[in-house]
């Protein structure tokens, strides 16, 4: 055992060259096998195109087209509208507008009721009778009721609310639980109040919860928009002008319709996942 | 010896439930003191900590700092834990900087201050970087600076170096030695190696198992920097580790 004076010179020497390499040494190789990934799928997907395309042609069915006769379709109501003379944007903007809305005001009561139950368990305890048998009704199953209910924004907004609100709540709930004791009581011995600690300690913990809650809600929602618009009320919407085509069976535009639902839902997601990486950058774990 | 003030005035007795922790622990710290509590495991070493910071009341007696009673809102008190305590979503600086914002001090004071403490435990150019890019030690050093940053009446130690290698933990008692030379603070440092007990403090108050009482109040005069081999500190040491022994061994029987 050494008698030990002072050695404050040698501190340095762990963890700097430690670190950088670990901070560099995962990006560079990354990247490259990145390149790679793109660039597989870029031509997986070219095959499979390719070979949808062959066998519309080959199949010669209106009701199956391929992706030349899609791409055309979309050309043409991007540039003249629908068969009501409605643009396409107008009904793109419809349901990203519901969906903003409803998706809006379920963060607005998901994330305060989530932390508020989160933080007195004993009072979330004691209702859950109440709250957890709507967390198992699909936001599908109200839209008879919310037919009879409400009418435009109102239900849709209604009925996106619905899809986004559980998620968000029981993510930001289970959150709370995993607020680590110890960074509360180091606010708590510098005097901080419970306004700080549920601002500074609890809130950042619980944010990757949110997060994830919000995209698993956003899909939801998403879902939920389109299956609303589809039982009618409205003349704009995505999911309405999917019903109108699919009412003429007019096919290419159906599937027009299909694809940009699944960009905007994955617009979206992509958007949330962004959002993830920039905020949590202090974190280690990878995002899916 | 100079007549210091007493920082620190401490008379408690604390049980949980029907388990009693501590029975009629009384001491006094003085300014600028460096006191070592020592106690076998489960002694209710932590629990002495949580009382002193003012995080529990005991269910008997008090604690004074400055001759009031401990309160964290209306003090200055800073607690370095067992495990490393940073914050993962702040970076090294604003770990560091967390009480003096807590405590509402001037934006550039607070730089000043943290700039002058990282380097003090040498962590210039790490400012930016986030606690799970550092390694423990370096950790409990970005705690032990916010713990010296807010110049705090009194600093509790909570066993901070149990998690470390011999070589880091040497390195960290010579920086706690260090930057409490640099910036002074009144010390109660809890740990249960008997060695850091003797190489850090002024005094050692040794504890015995519970319900816990001080078996010894003794007070280590060896100039800095000790020297773990030299016959004094082996005798402190060995009596230190004989006062142990027998209150974990009359526990036990």
């Amino acid at each position: 055992m050494s008698g030990h004076a002072p050695v404050l010179s040698s501190v340095r020497a762990d963890a700097p060259q430690q670190a950088q390499a670990q901070a560099r040494a995962p990006g560079r190789a990354g990247a490259r096998s990145r390149w790679w990934t793109v660039l597989w799928n870029c031509v997986s997907l070219a095959v499979a195109l390719l070979a949808w395309q062959i066998g519309a042609a080959e199949y010669h069915s209106p009701y199956l087209p391929g992706p030349v006769a899609i791409y055309v379709a979309f050309v043409d109501l991007a540039r003249n509208g629908d068969v009501l003379g409605i643009s396409l944007w107008t009904h793109v903007w419809a349901s990203v507008y519901r969906l903003l809305v409803g998706f809006g005001l379920g963060v607005a009561f998901g994330v305060p009721l989530g932390l508020l139950m989160g933080l007195y368990n004993a009072v979330y305890r004691n209702i859950r009778a109440v709250i957890e048998p709507f967390r198992f009704i699909p936001p599908i199953a109200w839209i008879p009721l919310a037919i009879i209910l409400f009418t435009g924004l109102t239900r849709y907004a209604f009925l996106i609310f619905l899809g986004a609100f559980f998620p968000i709540f029981t993510a930001t709930l289970i959150g709370v639980a995993r607020v680590e004791p110890i960074h509360r009581k180091v606010a708590m011995v510098y005097g901080a109040g419970k306004a700080y600690v549920l601002a500074r300690v609890v809130l950042p913990t619980v944010l990757p919860d949110i997060l994830g809650g919000m995209r698993v809600g956003l899909g939801t929602a998403w879902m939920t928009i389109v299956a609303a618009e589809l039982t009618g009320g409205t003349p704009t919407g995505l999911g309405r002008m999917m019903v109108n085509y699919s009412e003429l069976l007019r096919i290419p535009e159906v599937v027009v319709a299909m694809v940009l639902i699944g960009l905007i839902g994955f617009a979206f997601n992509e958007i949330l996942l962004l959002l993830e990486k920039y905020l949590f950058r202090w974190r280690w774990q990878v995002t899916l | 010896m100079s007549e210091r003030k007493v920082k620190v005035d401490v008379d408690v007795s604390h049980s949980f439930g029907a388990l009693c922790v501590h029975d009629g622990l009384q001491f006094a710290v003085r300014e600028n003191e460096f006191l070592c509590v020592c106690g076998p495991s489960g002694c209710g070493k932590t629990t002495l900590l949580d009382i002193l910071a003012g995080l529990l009341k005991p269910t008997r007696g008090r604690v004074l700092v400055h001759g009031k009673p401990v309160d964290p809102k209306r003090q200055n008190i800073s607690f370095v834990f067992q495990e490393p305590s940073t914050l993962p979503w702040l970076t090294v600086r604003d770990n560091v900087a967390m009480g003096l914002r807590i405590k509402k001090r001037r934006a550039s004071e607070i730089r000043g201050v943290v700039d002058d403490i990282l380097g003090v435990v040498n962590l210039r150019g790490y400012e930016n970087y986030y606690p799970h890019q550092i390694s423990g030690g370096m950790k409990q050093r970005v705690a032990i600076a916010r713990a010296f940053a807010t110049d705090a009446d009194v600093i509790l130690m909570d066993e901070p170096f149990v998690s470390l290698d011999q070589p880091t933990r040497e390195r960290m008692q010579a920086e706690v030695l260090s930057i409490w030379g640099r910036k002074k603070g009144t010390i109660i440092f809890v740990t249960h190696n008997l060695e850091e007990a003797v190489f850090l403090g002024d005094r050692t108050i040794v504890l015995s198992a519970k319900p816990a009482r001080i078996l010894a109040d003794v007070p280590i005069a060896l100039p800095r920097p000790r020297n773990t081999l030299s016959p004094e500190f082996t005798r402190l040491r060995a009596q230190f580790a004989g006062l142990l022994n027998s209150a974990v061994l009359s526990n036990a029987g």
